[in-house]
């Protein structure tokens, strides 16, 4: 039997002081071939949903397999609930509900069978499988189609079920592997919103593994950057949002003279191209920006908020460290 | 009814579970009835079901027939530990070329591992429930003929020493039917595991048994048959799982002379190649599913 821990009752702002659910020291891994995958981790993770971004190739896939106790670090610890990764597997494993990236499904059973075996592998009694994987197809938003072979699913239904199996064992802490891979903009916006109920209403913590940014801030408490298996920036969203996002203008004409303009009201704005980036600091930035164009009375064509791709994360931080 | 409130929807949220969760042995008890419903179709389409509904029938029917016949008061023609000899090897590789990439080629195919291998079940344990079903599946595949065979004649015994004579004729027949079933199994599963594409696994498992099969028979009839004494003939049987098995069935003290091998003095090294085979089988098993683990 294993002693499940008690579920996490979701503030949107996560304190300092709850326990971590994910804790790595120094967490190196080098495989065969002297390829380094992560490069002395360290980074705390506490409850709520948490973003996981980094390009591809950053270590985001190997760090979850470390996360599941399938293949064991180099060098360093990870803690997922207090349990060690590299002795304590199969618990951790029973508390944990995982999403890969990439298609995992058997094309030729109903998402029901499906999702109610793997409720039995992760250790649910027969009946209560049964249940659960009604329920969790229910709250993936797969009711009527559930009985139907999932080899005639669109994509998005797909994702769907492997969110549902997942979540079929009442997890203490999700992991998802690029959940939005493959979806259209409505799917992937359909995602989030269930990814943020499920963090919020269901008391689970989540991760997320992205490779944008832009995508899995709005629904993060907390995001963790890294970069060639180091750890880039770890911090809640709003210290993130704060340092990343940046205001956009464009004008037709007077470009020079705007970023001036703006500099004398304090506000260092970058040229590229054609386009201004001004630092967002918040709403009065807006005002700032409005007023300095209707004072040169420029035509203004584009004023738009811009998210940054977790590239210029990392050229960001260049710039501040150096 | 007047209490049936119409157009509500409840919403009832989420529900977490509390209960008693099942033990590591217990996952893969589950995974065993699984995989052994699946060895038979039994929760798949029809398609599924064809070959081992075949392979049952036809393994069945020698022994109902004669079962039939010894109630009718005549000889059992067929020993319990040789059954039917060629119709057993060729009714087998057909179970185990279809079922096997059944049971490992499909989750191969569709990466399901992953969802496995995040679960509670330990390395190990996918490809181990995987083998105790099939061997299940061959076990009951081999030894419903013999009990068929068995009821039928004891049925019509007319004394009880009769009855105890069959017993303990049907019992080494068991035995060789589980040692057949614990090394097919094993022989099957490794080679499918190596392809997720289920016709590739299927002709990988068909031709290394009917190959090795009929070369281990080429070469016992090239050294002069299977009464043939000479060391060549003694050790030609080794080249094929099914030649191994009887060589060490009659090593064993086979109570009928063997159709396929004739291992003589050779039958310690008879039963230690299939001791190796099973062996390795499992060993390549171990590991393929550890690369698979971690891929």
């Amino acid at each position: 039997m294993t002693v499940v821990p008690p579920r996490w009752h979701g503030s949107t702002m996560p304190s300092t002081e709850a326990p971590a659910v994910i804790e790595t020291r120094a967490l190196t891994k080098v495989y065969p071939g002297n390829v380094t995958a992560l490069d002395g981790l360290t980074v705390s993770v506490g409850p709520g949903v948490t973003g996981l971004v980094g390009a591809n190739g950053a270590g985001k896939s190997t760090l979850i397999k470390i996360l599941l106790g399938l293949i064991p670090p180099t060098k360093g610890q990870a803690k997922v609930l207090g349990h060690d990764c590299a002795t304590n597997g199969p618990t951790i494993r029973a508390l944990l509900g995982y999403m890969p990236e990439h298609d995992c499904l058997p094309p030729d059973v109903t998402a029901t069978e499906f999702v109610t075996h793997m409720g039995r592998m992760s250790g649910l009694p027969p009946t209560v499988a049964k249940e659960r994987a009604a329920e969790s197809l229910r709250h993936v938003g797969l009711h009527e189609e559930r009985y139907r072979l999932i080899g005639t699913y669109s994509t998005g239904m797909k994702q769907r079920v492997k969110l549902a199996q997942a979540l079929v064992g009442d997890p203490r802490l999700l992991l998802l592997d690029e959940p939005t891979n493959g979806l259209d903009p409505a799917g992937r916006t359909a995602m989030l919103e269930l990814i943020a109920r499920i963090g919020s209403e269901f008391g689970i913590s989540i991760v997320v593994a992205s490779h944008l940014l832009g995508e899995i801030e709005r629904i993060c408490d907390q995001l963790v950057a890294i970069d060639a298996g180091r750890l880039l920036r770890a911090d809640t969203i709003t210290s993130f949002t704060q340092a990343s996002q940046v205001l956009a203008v464009e004008v037709e004409e007077g470009l020079a003279q705007l970023q001036a303009e703006l500099a004398a009201r304090g506000l260092i704005a970058t040229a590229v191209q054609r386009v201004l980036l001004v630092p967002l600091g918040g709403d009065d930035t807006y005002d700032v920006v409005r007023d300095a164009v209707a004072d040169l009375a420029l035509p203004l064509c584009r004023l738009e908020q811009r998210r940054h791709q977790v590239e210029e994360l990392f050229r960001d931080e260049e710039v501040t460290h150096v | 009814m007047s209490e049936v409130q119409v157009g509500v929807i409840h919403d009832l949220g989420y529900r977490g579970y509390d209960g008693p969760r099942l033990g590591h042995a217990q996952i893969v008890r589950a995974l065993v009835w699984h995989s052994f419903r699946s060895a038979f179709g039994i929760g798949r389409g029809v398609k599924a079901k064809i070959i081992p509904i075949l392979a049952c029938v036809a393994m069945c029917l020698p022994a109902l027939v004669n079962a039939f016949a010894v109630a009718q008061g005549n000889a059992r023609l067929f020993g319990y530990d040789v059954y039917t000899p060629a119709l057993r090897v060729v009714v087998l590789i057909i179970f185990i070329a279809a079922q096997a990439p059944e049971l490992v080629s499909r989750d191969l195919r569709s990466h399901v591992l992953p969802l496995y291998f995040s679960r509670p079940l330990r390395r190990g344990d996918y490809p181990l429930a995987k083998y105790i079903a099939l061997t299940l599946a061959c076990l009951l595949l081999i030894e419903v003929p013999l009990l068929i065979l068995y009821v039928g004649t004891i049925v019509s015994a007319k004394s009880g020493s009769a009855v105890w004579s069959q017993t303990r004729a049907l019992i080494p027949g068991l035995g060789v039917g589980l040692m057949w079933a614990v090394l097919i199994a094993a022989f099957g599963l490794v080679l499918a595991s190596l392809t997720g594409r289920r016709a590739y696994a299927t002709g990988i498992v068909a031709i290394s048994c009917f190959l090795t099969w009929t070369l281990s028979l080429v070469l016992i009839q090239a050294e002069g048959g299977i009464t043939a004494t000479s060391t060549g003939a003694r050790i030609a049987g080794l080249f094929s799982p099914f030649t191994i098995l009887d060589g060490v069935r009659i090593w064993l003290g086979g109570t009928n002379q063997g159709e396929d091998a004739n291992p003589g003095h050779f039958g310690p090294l008879y039963g230690l190649v299939a001791v190796l085979l099973l062996a390795a089988c499992l060993g390549g098993l171990a590991a393929r599913y550890r690369k698979v683990s971690r891929s």
